[in-house]
C-alpha cells in the first residue's frame, strides 16, 4: 500500500520536480502539466499549494535562499586582508554553487527569459561580492595602495570571472582544465586579478 | 538604550556589514557599545553567528521599517 504524503511533504515534491524542471528547459519551457504529470498529481492538487506558475517558481527560489551562503566564518579570522577575505568568500561560493547546480542553470534562464523577480533574486546574491569588492577598492585606492580603477566594473568584472568558471565545471561536458580543481582554478583568478589591481 | 558608536550598513550584503562592524568595534574599549543598522535579511543570523564566535555580546536585534538593528556590546 502506498503512503499517503502529508500536505507538506506533497508541496515539497512539487517544488522538488518544478526546481528540476525550470533548471533544465526555463520557466517559459515548463507547463503546469509537466510538471503534475512528474510529480503524479492532479493539477487541482499542485494548485492548492501554489496559485500559479509565477508562485511555484518563486517558492523555489525562495527555497534556494534558505541556501544563502555565509560568510562570517571567511571574516572573523585575524587575516581580514582583501586578497585572504575574497579567496575564502569565493571559495565558499563557488563549492556553495558547484553542489547545487539548478541554480546556476535557472540563473542562466532567466537571463534571457528577462524574468525580473529572478534576476534581483540572483543579482542579490552576487552582491555580496560587488559589495565587498568595490568597498575595499575604493578604501585601497584612498589609501593609494592600488592603481586608479573604475570599482564598479572591477567588481563586475570579478563576477565574470567567477561565474565563468562555475559555467566550466557546472555546465560544460568537456575536457577544458579538467586537471584542476576548482579550488586551484580560484586561486589562480585571485592571483590574476590582484596582478591587475596592484 | 544608549551606545558609543554606530554603524550604518544599510544597502549593503554581508559579509560587508560584519567586517565594518568588526572593524568598529576593534576601535571600542571592552564594555562598550556598537549599533549596526543594516537592510540585508541574511544580517540577522550573521550578526548572531558573529557574536558567537568573537565572544561579543549581542545585546538585542530588532527590525523596524524594513531595517535591522543590532547591538553588540564589546567583551
Amino acid at each position: 500500500m502506498s503512503k499517503r504524503l502529508s500536505a507538506e511533504e506533497r508541496r515539497d515534491s512539487i517544488i522538488e520536480v518544478a526546481k528540476r524542471l525550470f533548471a533544465e528547459k526555463g520557466f517559459h519551457g515548463v507547463s503546469i502539466d509537466e510538471i503534475v504529470k512528474q510529480v503524479g498529481v492532479s493539477p487541482s492538487i499542485l494548485y492548492r499549494h501554489f496559485s500559479s506558475k509565477e508562485a511555484l517558481y518563486e517558492a523555489v527560489l525562495h527555497e534556494f535562499s534558505a541556501t544563502r551562503e555565509s560568510y562570517v566564518e571567511t571574516v572573523v579570522d585575524d587575516d581580514t586582508c582583501f586578497e585572504t577575505v575574497l579567496r575564502g568568500m569565493t571559495r565558499v561560493f563557488v563549492n556553495s554553487i558547484v553542489s547545487q547546480p539548478e541554480l546556476l542553470k535557472m540563473e542562466m534562464h532567466s537571463q534571457l527569459e528577462g524574468n525580473s523577480a529572478a534576476q534581483d533574486f540572483f543579482i542579490n546574491r552576487w552582491k555580496s561580492f560587488t559589495d565587498y569588492i568595490e568597498y575595499n577598492l575604493a578604501e585601497l585606492q584612498n589609501q593609494g595602495k592600488i592603481k586608479p580603477v573604475n570599482v564598479q566594473a572591477a567588481a563586475l568584472i570579478y563576477q565574470g570571472m567567477v561565474r565563468e568558471l562555475l559555467l566550466l565545471k557546472c555546465l560544460q561536458k568537456t575536457d577544458r582544465l579538467n586537471n584542476k580543481s576548482i579550488d586551484e582554478l580560484v586561486d589562480q583568478m585571485i592571483s590574476l586579478f590582484m596582478q591587475m589591481i596592484y | 538604550m544608549s551606545f558609543d558608536a554606530e554603524l550604518d550598513a544599510k544597502g549593503l550584503n554581508c559579509p560587508l556589514p560584519i567586517l565594518r562592524a568588526k572593524k568598529a568595534i576593534a576601535a571600542l574599549n571592552p564594555g562598550q557599545v556598537l549599533k549596526i543598522v543594516a537592510t540585508d535579511p541574511g544580517s540577522v543570523k550573521d550578526f548572531e553567528a558573529f557574536c558567537k564566535q568573537t565572544g561579543n555580546e549581542l545585546v538585542s536585534s530588532a527590525e523596524a521599517g524594513g531595517a535591522f538593528e543590532f547591538m553588540i556590546k564589546k567583551s
